[in-house]
């Protein structure tokens, strides 16, 4: 969920796409400025975090990938919890990318977290002589459902700041926690993980 | 939340599972198999972990009511024993039921997709306890945030009152129970306690006294009685009657209610929680989740729905090779774990290369150990006014002469996300030797709990006569119709584990705490990897989690109460300015 503390705003965003779309791509090329031309099947990276300035204030994201769990349908229910914003990926060379792309908005939908931004991506945006996802499309679908749309490309960095910027403009600023937030637990004693004892 | 797809996505329509041959294969995602499953991973081995429900968790899952009812009346999975294999003997995998007598009412509930009930609730987390560490020391604790459990109450039968439970040395300063002279001598006592666990006063206490039973050392104390109760009950957590105790295996040594307690008194104020205990926001299953998810940042393969139709068997030799899915695809592992519902073939057990016959003899999983009732209520109304989520322990003899056992309780909130705004889901479980025995027991507390907010309450009761239980039944439904929303009662066996070429953990236990279960789990997987580090103390630090430099205030930020919590926070995370990383990488890169 997006939080509130004076004008920084903690925002947990997921991930999701089809296998090989290039979710960890971006979120790498977003975090880090890198990029891997062959890039291996998400293992071993979970959870990211940058922040942004956005106007008056900062947006702190969370970054969370499948971690594979996407691949047979597995995702748990964990994972889409509290997230204020979504990126959908889909590979513009693959036509099946972009169908299974819009079989995780209906996914998010069905959810029902009417606050959520969501973004739809279409990768790859390099391989334009590949291109099977005309982008006209892409953006219709995007317009119907309530997304913005852009296309991306994590090897030459076209769009990739410009998507999360956009996704910190749009997160709702005055919005109360959906649900209130507990404690996270620090292995230091001194730490300021302190109980939250607000009730909904 | 997102529901899992339980008709559309029928099992056949999954990609073929790639690779075939794991180190493991994991049916059931369980809080153990899914603690294995991760520590394995950890450990480089290659895990598919597989489960035939759409949900993550099995017995450890947080379910909605609707789910619940047909999680604990659905039948063993489903198993055709036509499946042939060409190259190995198919076996079919046999389940049992581990639930049983579900009594729900009732069957329909206004937004039940809105309520998480724990499946093997009631349960908490001791701060200090051993299933926290583990949390911390995989990184699991990332993904989780926690509510403390704000009050901890005992039922005291002779007033029939709910009285806060004196656990630490502020808590009997506040007190207005008890009497200046109880208090001195409950401190007294917490000191004494505390100063034998300090090294250098090793044996203050002596080791006469540590093997004796502890009950009959608080008497040595000269506690009264209603101290010994608070000390044995609410925080020793006692499961039998210590004063009536039908065996010595019943009653708890004094050096282990030592322990108990210095676990309780260290578990206070740690993470600058309020009280000893912790629940994860959205249920206790969230925990099976978070540490599969570890697992698949480590590697393994996850695939829901999938059950496993036959064990695959070598020709001949009858040596477990893998196992034959319900879509068909046989995959091979060198070892197999599964949920404790199934039990392993008595034929596959025995053929592990190298394994001594005496330990093969015994069935697998082996026998059943005794009986938890459960029961989970939804009400309107807390039970106690200035606090939401509390634990309330019931000690043996408070509810009838013939209660054995301690029932314990635990009321949680909209706070911890297991239900809306304004509802409450009370968990309650007691151990039992048979059902009715269990169910009299829940149902005498329930009344005991909720009746007492009602005019005309008459008498609890749990009288062994079969007439009066349903008589009071019934006339409880109307009693409490106005507060009490939805009940659900039911009986979980209590298996052991064993450790082969096929293993499976011990099914869920009676205690208040993951401990025990962890500590299983633990040894399990030592058995499994001789050898190998179960999450090896720096596994953490080539995870990006673990270099965030935000001091782990991630959800206390939006709390206005917290402001210099929340400061404290977001300040370190903002403070670079635009755009600077503060995760770190995969060790992939």
């Amino acid at each position: 969920m997006a939080t509130i503390g004076h004008n920084n705003l903690n925002a947990k965003l997921v991930l999701l796409g089809d296998m090989g779309a290039g979710k960890s791509s971006l979120v790498l090329r977003f975090v880090k400025g890198q990029f891997l031309e062959f890039q291996e099947s998400t293992i071993g990276a979970a959870f990211f975090s940058q922040t942004l300035a956005v106007n008056d204030a900062t947006v702190k994201f969370e970054i969370w990938d499948t971690a594979g769990q996407e691949r047979y349908h597995s995702l748990a229910p964990m994972y889409y919890r509290g997230a204020a914003a979504a990126i959908i990926v889909y590979d513009i060379t693959s036509a099946e990318s972009f169908a299974r792309a819009k079989k995780w908005v209906q996914e998010l939908q069905k959810q029902g977290n009417p606050n959520m931004v969501m973004a739809l991506a279409g990768n790859k945006a390099d391989l334009e002589e590949r291109r099977c996802v005309p982008a006209e499309d892409a953006r219709a679908y995007a317009e119907e459902n309530g997304l913005f749309f852009v296309e991306t490309s994590a090897k030459t960095a076209q769009n990739v700041n410009e998507i999360f910027y956009e996704i910190a403009k749009k997160l709702p600023r005055a919005q109360p926690p959906q649900n209130p937030a507990g404690m996270v637990l620090v292995d230091r004693q001194t730490d300021g993980s302190r109980a939250s004892t607000c009730c909904s | 939340m997102l529901e899992p797809e339980t008709s559309s996505s029928p099992a056949t329509e999954f990609p073929p599972v790639e690779p075939t041959n794991f180190d493991m294969i994991i049916v059931g995602t369980g809080l153990q198999e899914s603690i294995i499953a991760a520590a394995a991973s950890t450990a480089g081995k290659s895990v598919l972990h597989l489960d035939p429900n759409p949900f993550y968790g099995s017995h450890f899952s947080s379910l909605s009511p609707s789910d619940l009812s047909s999680f604990l009346r659905s039948s063993p999975p489903y198993c055709s024993p036509s499946l042939l294999s060409d190259e190995y003997d198919a076996i079919p995998l046999s389940a049992r039921p581990l639930y049983s007598d579900v009594e729900i009412s009732p069957e329909e509930l206004e937004n039940c997709r809105r309520f998480c009930l724990d499946v093997s609730g009631p349960r908490v987390l001791f701060c200090a306890d051993s299933a926290i560490e583990l949390m911390l020391k995989s990184g699991v604790s990332h993904y989780l945030e926690f509510k403390s459990v704000d009050a901890s109450l005992i039922y005291e039968a002779e007033s029939g009152n709910l009285s806060s439970v004196p656990d630490s040395r502020a808590a009997i300063f506040k007190d207005r129970s008890l009497g200046l002279t109880e208090k001195t001598q409950l401190m007294k006592f917490f000191k004494l306690v505390q100063e034998h666990l300090e090294e250098e006063n090793e044996g203050l206490i002596s080791e006469e006294d540590m093997e004796s039973p502890f009950v009959e050392f608080l008497t040595k104390m000269r506690l009264p009685k209603k101290i010994k109760s608070i000390i044995l009950y609410s925080i020793a957590l006692a499961d039998y009657d210590q004063e009536n105790a039908e065996t010595g295996e019943d009653l708890l040594k004094t050096k282990d209610g030592i322990n108990r307690l210095a676990l309780y008194h260290s578990s206070i104020g740690r993470f600058n929680a309020q009280s000893a205990m912790l629940y994860p926001m959205y249920g206790q299953g969230e925990l099976p989740q978070a540490f599969c998810r570890r697992a698949a940042v480590k590697g393994c393969i996850y695939v829901l729905r999938m059950p496993v139709a036959a064990l695959l068997a070598e020709k001949g030799t009858g040596l477990y090779k893998g196992v034959k899915l319900k879509s068909g695809q046989d995959l091979l592992s060198s070892q197999l774990v599964i949920d404790p519902r199934f039990v392993v073939p008595p034929s596959l057990a025995l053929s592990r290369r190298g394994a001594s016959q005496e330990s093969s003899q015994d069935p697998i999983p082996a026998a059943v150990k005794g009986k938890v009732a459960r029961g989970i209520c939804i009400t309107r109304l807390s039970l106690k006014s200035d606090a939401s989520n509390l634990l309330i322990v019931f000690p043996p003899r408070s509810l009838c002469p013939e209660q054995a056992t301690s029932v314990r309780v635990l009321q949680l909130s909209g706070n911890v996300a297991v239900c809306p705004p304004g509802m409450f889901v009370t968990h309650l479980s007691t151990l039992c030797h048979d059902a009715s025995q269990g169910k009299r027991l829940l149902t005498a507390a329930i009344d005991a709990l909720f009746r007492d907010t009602m005019p005309g309450n008459s008498e609890t009761s749990c009288s062994e006569n079969p007439e009066d239980t349903s008589a009071s039944e019934s006339d409880n439904m109307k009693v409490h119709s106005s507060a009490l929303l939805w009940t659900a009662l039911y009986i979980q066996e209590i298996t052991e584990g064993s450790v082969q070429t096929i293993s499976s953990g011990p099914s869920p236990d009676g205690n208040l705490s993951y401990n025990d279960l962890i500590d299983v789990t633990k040894k399990m997987f030592q058995q499994l990897y001789p050898g190998q580090e179960f999450f090896p103390e720096k596994a953490s630090s080539e995870d990006p989690e673990d270099k965030n430099s935000d001091g782990g205030c991630r959800g206390d930020n939006s709390s206005e109460k917290n402001s210099d919590g929340g400061d404290g926070g977001s300040g370190s995370g903002s403070g670079n300015g635009n755009g600077n990383s503060v995760g770190v990488y995969p060790e992939y890169l």
